[in-house]
Parts: structure tokens; C-alpha cells; sequence
């Protein structure tokens, strides 16, 4: 202990352990600082910017992105350096990762050849930042697998570099890109694209990734085990889903050349009518979508399916699991119709729901590779697939997922025949916002007669649509569709994606709500009904119709138009979220604005720890000020060169103050100021707080044995205090800026706040931990201050005994306010926890506080 | 009824897809172009009650389709979008009887506001 701090005394004192460094004189320091600090703040405030110019309420082109991007990185620079300059090059790793991070951004910006150059990487390798390289599908299995430890299938997938490698040594780059070329998707040239690269030649550098992964995996999983090749385009499952687009290889043998043809067949499939039409309707520029394709070892299942974690149609609280026999593909494709359990969410998830399905055929895999659709053996056909454990597991994998990824799931599980739940698929489930359509208008239908079909079915989409019924027999057919018919058929199919932008509605006689064909329906807002059982046989060919969807999930097709309920102009529009080029610029956003690096005091408070330029940002602020602040501290140098003024308050705070520029109005030379020389705006709404009638209790509360023990043990350096100036209260301060560091008693806080006229570019971060008196004590102090704090609009994060508060954008005036409530908190919380007895006690003090009662 | 007809000229994709969906859900009818030529010959067709269009483009520039939109239809407003703004683009542009100027990146809600202002809706 007594080294600790002998050797930072040492180190302030310019006295290194050896005995040679250099500390720059004081004022440099704080010019470093303050070089620092002001190019932190400009980077906020162009970050904030962006934020705002490319949130979906501006029109702005790559000459905005890239002229903000380039300010950014410029101040970003200047702050590395002076960074550098002040901490003397103590953190040299922090380069390297801005200059990932930079190389990353410019990427998506401007597109770049280069990036990852790894032709497969296994699933347990893929990191978040990893979405390009392989994928939307399995950059969220990664997650799903690596973050939360729930069960997923072995895998590795074929990367996105892969991709261009095989499509430029095919010679097809200028066929892919010729396709970008007008608005009519040239069928012909797609039928040959797709024929040329069925029979293209693997290049050898894939060849050889793909035959040392399929090595790996057999000697993981034994010879007699198979692969399921799936696509993971670098969209898919992300803003679109993509469902049932692309080309999905069950059953797959390890062998090279089974390999080799599956991928190629998932690779073709990027190009295939349906999918060209459905990227076309989204927006994006064909042939400027690369595939990643993942292969996953196949789960020997005893029964699989789909859960959404949320109810699509109402009943938030609950969600969906459809389950059946065999492989979930019958499911998705619409081929069975499966039992169908709705569960309400909760600490313990309740069954509350139940249709059992007649499950008459069912998908198995062949032993010799592939799969087959089979009658379901008599002796389970029509029992449920689900055991009552099995659907409360699943429901709370659900609900992790959900948690996990911040938004519903559609999720796709198996069970195995040891009864383990593995987690093939988890993508984000659209579902309608509340207003985001209008709800069916309550109409009077008395007119109308008795519909044709009502209260059949189970309801995808709500809404309401007119038009011919058009009766598709099969799928060959899907091009006589007229547009704005009623498309009623026998079974759903993702196919009807080429024509649903021009649908009215769609209403089946089979499937699922949890298809491929359900997914993209709502996607597009087509009002679908499915599962009636009879539609092509109540509803006739070319009759005209209205098919209506209630907010509670009813239904009906009523005989002729009902204007009331026709289409509505904006059935079709697609939401900003769906222009692709939208979102790619956007997407950038996601390496500079989210804020990983929250907790300085915990290991992970590293530069390689920063993922995004808004960590950077952060750790570059805390270790600058810490540099400062330890100097300061303990360093009796600085009051001996003036460099640091001693605030005289009528209670014993103990602060120095150090002036960066504007923060005190005091005259150069002077040892002590003021309340009244405070000239920092944030700095003085917190001492005003602190100087409030009451607040502070000069008597120090009598602490019992146990608590001095731990304070003893928590705060190494109290025994030292008798040195005058060690142990200081430090405020760095300028007019529009504070970051005051503070020691009460046992317990230390941390307050920076920058405070200005414009209220975007204000921010208050509150830390505080630590405390004497043992642990419960301490704890409920922690949940009074997060109550309090809380009570302000602070975001709040708790672990242990340490708290941490955020909040951003707030009024000058109100950001006043609120420094001065918190430097009341902090002076009547001091010496709180030796006095709270009892859990009530909180409450009780909670309430006194807010009053303006500081009795203790 | 018919609706009113808005072409948007902006040789960034990016521009003409963020206008063209944000301007349909307020029941515009909305073609978008990435080069100018098209869209003037488009012009010749057919006329359109608001034109927005890009300052600088290759080749063709805003002040040439405004004079060719002015000229086929006197009474078809002009909105002019430029991300490189100074007061001499400004000021040529008002010259040339355009309707509307705005710096990029423009909030949607002041263009569609300029649009409606245009028809003489509100």
C-alpha cells in the first residue's frame, strides 16, 4: 500500500521510480488537456450530427457522409495526439484500433476490395463486426451461440470474400454487373448467369478452405454426419428478412463435391427470378448483394419449427410456437400445418393456448444425403410434438433472444433425440408499431349481407383489401396473376413474393403464421389470411371481393367492394428502413455513435475494448483526465507553482480547483478562491447544491467496528491524509465544462459535465462508488442514489456498489438544475450509509431528499 | 382524381430513394432520375407539377433543367437541392425564377413544406 502511493507521489513529483522522467511543466499539461478536451467535444458534436442528418428525416448524399466522416477523423487525430503528448505515449495499442475502426468505416463508405480475406470461418471465430464477412444469418447465430451459450448446431461459413473471389475468377463480374442497368429485370440474362455458375470451376484457394473446414468437422462430429448449407447474404436477416429467397441444401454429405454443388446451387439462387424481383422491390442495385453461405451441421430432429417471441397480431405478452415432426422446413414452406402453442411471457411462462395440427406428412433426412416429404407414421400423427417442458424451455430461450437482440425473434429450433434444444436461425420479427397502419375502420357492413367466409383462419397481416379473386392452382401460374388481385390458394409459398408488392390480399387454404410467405406478407403489409381450410372452395375465380383483418386477429371476405374498407394509397409504400442504399450509409453509423466502454473502473476498460469511434472518444476523456487529476492529487507541486487554486467554502470540501480556461475569475498567482469566483457553469450549480441549507452534516456520523475494519480495508490511503494536500477534491474546470473528482468520506464520485447554449452537445455522466461500512449498508446507499438519480431522467447502471448515470441533451437551465440537486445528493449522502439501518430506510430517505428534508 | 405529380433528379440514388418514399406517403405520384437527360426527355412527354432537382450534375447542371422545365411549362414549380452551397449557386438559382433552395443534407419535412407551398396546398 505505502508503495502504491509513495510511487505516485514520486511519479507527480517528477521523481520517477527511476528517478529521471520529465514532467512537463503544468500549464503544458493543462494546454494538452485542454487541446484534448475541446477536440473531443467538436467530435460530439459532429457525431451527434450525423446522428441526426442520417436518421431518416433528411435527404443527404455520400458528399455529406463523407465531408462529416472526414471532420471527424480529423479532430479525432488532433485529439490522438495531443493524447499522446500529455500521457507520453502511454497507450500506444489505442492506434491501431481507431485506425481498424476507420478502415471499416471508410469501407462501407467508399467499398473496398479488400477487408477480410479469410475464405471460411468457423462459427465459434465470428465476431460482431463480422457482419459483411458472413453474413446477417450467422453473424446473429454467432451471437446466439458466442455471447449467450444457448445450444447451436457446429458450423462454419463460406465468407463473403469467398464470394467475390469466385465470382471474379469466373468471369462474370461484367455479366453481374450488367445487370444494374434499367428498371426491367432481364429474365434472360439471369437464366444464363445462374447456368454459368452451376457449372463453374471452384477456384482452388476456396477448394482448400473448404476441404480442411469439412476435415474439422470430421473429426468433430464423426463421418456420419451431415450439413445443412444455408445462405447468410450480408443483408439477410437484418432490416429485410430475405425469408425463404435464397436456395437452402439440406442433408448434405462431408464431402468436397457434395460441398461444392450445394454452394453453388445457394450461390445461384442470389439470382434467381424471385429473388432479383424481391431485392428490385426493396430497393436494392442487383448484383451488388454478396452471399456468404453457412453449412451447419444437420440436427438428427425428433421435431422442430418456429417461434416468434412476440405475438405478430396483438397480445404483446405472449408468443408463438408452431411445432411439427421431423425437419421445421414443412413448417416455413408451408407444406403441414402443425400444432400452434401461444404462451404467455413471464418469470414462468404459461401455456395458454393450444391447436393441435393433423401433421400428415412430415420432412425426414435420408440416410444417403438429402430429405423427403413422408406420410407421418399413424402412431403420432396427430399427437402434439411438444412436451409441457419443452415449450417452457423454449419460451424462455425466446424471451433471452428477444432480450439479447433488443427486438422480437422469428426463430427457427429442432430438438434432437436426446431432447436438447438447438437454435438454427434467429432473425428479427417485423411487426407493426402501434399507428404505424390504421386499424380496419369500424364500418357499418350492414349493407354488405353475410360475408362469404368469417372467422376462419389465422391472421398474418391486418388490414383491408379489394380486388378479383384469383384462384392459383399452381405455381406456374404465379405470372397470369393480374395486379391488385385477391391471390387465394391452396398452400402458401415464398415464391408469391414476385407479385405481393401488387396483391390486395392473399388467403390460403393451408399454412403456418410463421412461414416464409407469412414473414415477407407482412413485410410488404399485405393483409393474408391463412389456414382456412377452404378458401378455394367458398371463394370463386374472378368474383370480387373484400378481405378484411382486425386489430384482434378476425377475419372475413365479404361479396363486392366495401369502399370503406378498400385499399388504402399507403398499403404498398415501403418504410425508409427498406431503401437500401439508406441503410448502407446509415449502417456506418453503428462503428462511431454506441458507447461500449461505460465502466472505467473494471479491467475491460481497455483500448482494444473499443469498438466504435464513440469509445475511442471516451477512453481518450477518462485517461486524459486521470493523468490530470493523479498529478493534481498528489502532487504539492501544483499548489506550489499556482497552478491549482484552493476553493474557500463554508463547509470543509476540501476542493482544488484546476483552471483550464474560464473556469475560475481569479487573478494569476492567487492560492485561493471563492464560491462567488467560480466561473464555471457546471462546477458552480454543483457547489451551490453542496452549499444548500442543511445538507451538509459537519458532525461525522459514529461508525461501528465492522464498518471501520472495511473502510480500513477498501481505502488503502487514508491512513496518509495527514499530508496536506494528498487526497484532494479535484476540479478540472473551464466556463462550459467540470469534471470534478471527489473523496467524501470513504466513497468516491466522479461527475463530467459539459454544458453549453446548445443542448444536443450537453452531457452529465455520474459515477459513484465505493463507501465504508459493510456491504448491505453500502447497497442500499447505492439504491437510494439510483433512485434519486433516476427520478432526474438519468439512464442508470448498477453493479455492486457502483453506479453509473447518462444523460445527454438537456437545457442549459435544466442541466443547472440538476448539477444542483446533485451536489445536494452528494453532500447529504456522505456519510448515509452508516445510518441506514433498514431496507425502509431508503424509502424513507428517498422521500425526505425529494422533499427537502436532510434530517439524518 | 389525380394525383400531383413529383419528379426528383439527383444523381445519387440514395436521394432520389429517401424522396421518393417519404413524398409517395404523402400520396404523391413520384418519379426519380439519376442523369438529367432522361428526365428532360421524360419531360417532353409528359409534365409534372414539381420538379426536384440536384444543382450539380454531371453533364447537365440544375440551372439547364430549370430553363427546359420553364420553358416547356412555365407554371411547373422548380426546387433546387445543392451539397455544395454558396451564395452565387443561391443566387443564379433565384434569378432563374426557381422555387425553392436548399443546401444538403435538407430536412424532408421543409422540402415536403416547400411542396406544398409550390401546389398551393395546405
Amino acid at each position: 500500500m505505502n508503495k502504491g502511493f509513495v510511487g505516485r507521489l514520486r511519479t507527480a513529483l517528477g521523481l520517477s521510480e527511476s528517478g529521471k522522467e520529465q514532467v512537463p511543466p503544468f500549464e503544458l499539461l493543462f494546454r494538452r488537456f485542454r487541446d484534448v478536451l475541446e477536440s473531443n467535444n467538436r467530435a460530439i458534436e459532429v457525431i451527434t450530427d450525423m446522428g441526426e442528418k442520417l436518421g431518416g428525416d433528411y435527404l443527404f448524399d455520400i458528399v455529406y457522409v463523407g465531408s462529416a466522416y472526414s471532420q471527424l477523423a480529423d479532430t479525432l487525430t488532433r485529439s490522438m495526439h495531443s493524447f499522446d503528448l500529455l500521457t507520453g505515449s502511454r497507450y500506444p495499442e489505442l492506434r491501431g484500433v481507431y485506425d481498424r475502426i476507420d478502415t471499416q468505416i471508410r469501407e462501407m463508405m467508399y467499398g473496398s476490395p479488400q477487408g477480410q480475406d479469410r475464405m471460411v470461418v468457423s462459427l465459434s471465430d465470428i465476431t460482431r463486426d463480422m457482419t459483411h464477412t458472413v453474413g446477417g444469418k450467422f453473424a446473429s447465430l454467432a451471437a446466439v451461440k458466442n455471447s449467450l451459450s444457448l445450444r447451436v448446431p457446429d458450423a462454419f461459413v463460406i465468407t463473403t470474400h469467398a464470394y467475390d473471389t469466385f465470382i471474379s475468377s469466373q468471369n462474370l463480374i461484367p455479366l453481374v454487373e450488367a445487370l444494374d442497368n434499367g428498371t426491367e429485370v432481364n429474365e434472360a440474362a439471369l437464366d444464363e448467369l445462374r447456368d454459368l455458375i452451376a457449372h463453374a470451376t471452384i477456384p482452388r484457394e476456396i477448394e482448400e478452405a473448404l476441404h480442411n473446414a469439412l476435415e474439422n468437422m470430421r473429426t468433430k462430429c464423426g463421418e456420419r454426419c451431415f450439413l445443412a448449407v444455408r445462405s447468410s447474404a450480408e443483408e439477410e436477416d437484418s432490416e429485410s428478412s430475405f425469408a425463404g429467397q435464397f436456395e437452402t441444401v439440406l442433408n448434405v454429405p462431408l464431402e468436397l463435391r457434395a460441398l461444392e454443388d450445394a454452394y453453388r446451387k445457394v450461390i445461384a439462387s442470389l439470382f434467381s427470378h424471385q429473388s432479383v424481383n424481391y431485392q428490385k422491390q426493396l430497393g436494392y442495385r442487383i448484383g451488388k448483394l454478396k452471399m456468404a453461405v453457412g453449412c451447419m451441421v444437420m440436427v438428427d430432429a425428433l421435431s422442430s419449427g418456429v417461434m416468434y417471441s412476440t405475438s405478430p397480431n396483438g397480445g404483446s405478452g405472449t408468443l408463438l410456437i408452431n411445432a411439427t415432426w421431423g425437419l421445421g422446413k414443412a413448417i416455413v414452406e408451408g407444406q403441414t400445418d402443425g400444432d400452434f402453442y401461444k404462451v404467455k411471457k413471464g418469470t414462468a411462462p404459461e401455456l395458454i393456448e393450444v391447436k393441435g395440427g393433423k401433421k400428415e406428412s412430415m420432412i425426414v433426412t435420408l440416410s444417403e444425403g438429402g430429405t423427403a416429404l413422408v406420410r407421418t407414421p399413424e402412431a403420432i400423427a396427430g399427437k402434439p410434438c411438444l412436451a409441457a417442458g419443452d415449450i417452457e424451455e423454449l419460451s424462455r430461450i425466446g424471451m433471452t433472444l428477444e432480450g439479447h437482440f433488443g427486438r422480437p425473434q422469428d426463430i427457427e429450433w429442432a430438438i434432437d433425440r436426446a431432447e436438447n434444444i438447438y437454435i438454427v436461425q434467429s432473425r428479427p420479427l417485423r411487426i407493426e408499431q402501434e399507428g404505424e397502419s390504421e386499424p380496419a375502420s369500424p364500418v357499418s357492413l350492414k349493407d354488405t349481407g353475410p360475408p362469404l367466409m368469417s372467422h376462419r383462419g389465422i391472421a398474418v397481416q391486418k388490414g383491408a383489401g379489394v380486388g378479383r379473386v384469383f384462384i392459383l392452382r399452381h405455381l406456374d401460374e404465379i405470372g397470369n396473376v393480374p395486379k391488385g388481385a385477391v391471390l387465394v390458394s391452396r398452400y402458401d409459398s415464398s415464391s408469391f413474393v414476385r407479385i405481393m408488392p401488387y396483391l390486395a390480399a392473399i388467403v390460403t387454404d393451408v399454412g403456418t403464421p410463421t412461414s416464409h410467405m407469412a414473414s415477407l406478407c407482412r413485410e410488404f403489409r399485405i393483409p393474408t389470411i391463412v389456414n382456412t381450410g377452404e378458401a378455394t372452395e367458398l371463394l370463386s375465380h374472378g368474383q370480387e371481393v373484400t378481405v378484411t383483418v382486425g386489430d384482434e386477429g378476425e377475419t372475413a371476405v365479404y361479396k363486392g367492394v366495401i369502399e370503406e374498407l378498400g385499399n388504402r394509397a399507403d398499403m404498398h409504400s415501403v418504410t425508409m428502413e427498406q431503401a437500401y442504399e439508406f441503410r448502407k450509409k446509415r449502417y456506418i453509423l453503428r462503428y462511431i455513435v454506441p458507447l461500449n466502454l461505460v465502466d472505467p473502473s473494471i479491467d475491460q476498460f481497455l483500448p482494444e475494448r473499443c469498438k466504435t469511434l464513440h469509445d475511442v472518444l471516451r477512453f481518450i476523456h477518462e485517461k486524459a483526465l486521470m493523468e490530470l487529476v493523479d498529478k493534481a492529487r498528489y502532487g504539492n507541486t501544483m499548489i506550489r507553482e499556482h497552478a491549482a487554486v484552493k476553493l474557500e467554502l463554508p463547509v470543509p470540501a476540501g476542493i482544488i480547483v484546476i483552471d483550464i480556461g474560464g473556469g475560475l475569475n481569479s487573478t494569476a498567482g492567487t492560492e485561493h478562491a471563492s464560491f462567488e469566483q467560480i466561473a464555471s457553469f457546471p462546477l458552480r450549480a454543483v457547489v451551490k447544491g453542496m452549499l444548500h441549507p442543511g445538507v451538509w452534516h459537519a458532525d461525522a456520523v459514529s461508525l461501528k467496528v465492522n464498518d471501520f475494519l472495511s473502510s480500513m480495508m477498501r481505502v488503502p490511503d487514508i491512513a496518509f491524509q495527514r499530508n496536506d494536500y494528498v487526497g484532494y477534491n479535484v476540479a478540472v474546470a473551464s466556463a462550459e465544462y467540470t469534471n470534478l473528482s471527489l473523496k467524501f468520506g470513504y466513497h468516491f464520485t466522479m461527475i463530467d459535465c459539459y454544458c453549453s447554449e446548445t443542448a444536443r452537445n450537453n452531457h452529465l455522466y455520474f459515477r459513484f462508488v465505493g463507501g465504508a461500512t459493510d456491504i448491505t449498508k453500502r447497497s442500499r446507499r447505492v439504491q437510494l442514489i439510483a433512485e434519486i438519480l433516476k427520478g432526474y431522467g438519468l439512464s442508470i447502471e448498477m453493479k455492486g456498489d457502483l453506479i453509473i448515470g447518462r444523460i445527454g441533451n438537456v437545457r442549459r437551465d435544466a442541466m443547472e438544475a440538476l448539477l444542483e440537486q446533485l451536489g445536494r445528493l452528494l453532500a447529504y449522502t456522505r456519510q448515509l450509509d452508516a445510518v441506514m439501518h433498514d431496507d425502509f430506510a431508503v424509502e424513507r430517505y428517498v422521500r425526505n431528499f425529494l422533499k427537502g428534508d436532510y434530517e439524518l | 382524381m389525380d394525383r400531383y405529380r413529383i419528379m426528383v433528379i439527383d444523381d445519387e440514388k440514395i436521394v432520389g430513394d429517401m424522396a421518393k418514399i417519404s413524398l409517395e406517403q404523402d400520396g404523391y405520384e413520384v418519379e426519380t432520375f439519376l442523369n438529367p437527360a432522361p428526365a428532360l426527355s421524360r419531360l417532353q412527354e409528359t409534365k409534372f407539377d414539381v420538379v426536384v432537382t440536384d444543382y450539380k450534375m454531371k453533364g447537365i447542371d440544375g440551372m439547364e433543367v430549370l430553363k427546359t422545365v420553364k420553358t416547356l411549362y412555365p407554371d411547373t414549380k422548380v426546387i433546387m437541392i445543392t451539397a455544395f452551397a454558396n451564395l452565387d449557386t443561391a443566387i443564379e438559382a433565384l434569378r432563374g425564377d426557381v422555387h425553392d433552395f436548399f443546401p444538403k443534407p435538407v430536412r424532408i419535412k421543409e422540402l415536403k413544406a416547400s411542396i406544398r407551398r409550390a401546389l398551393g396546398i395546405q
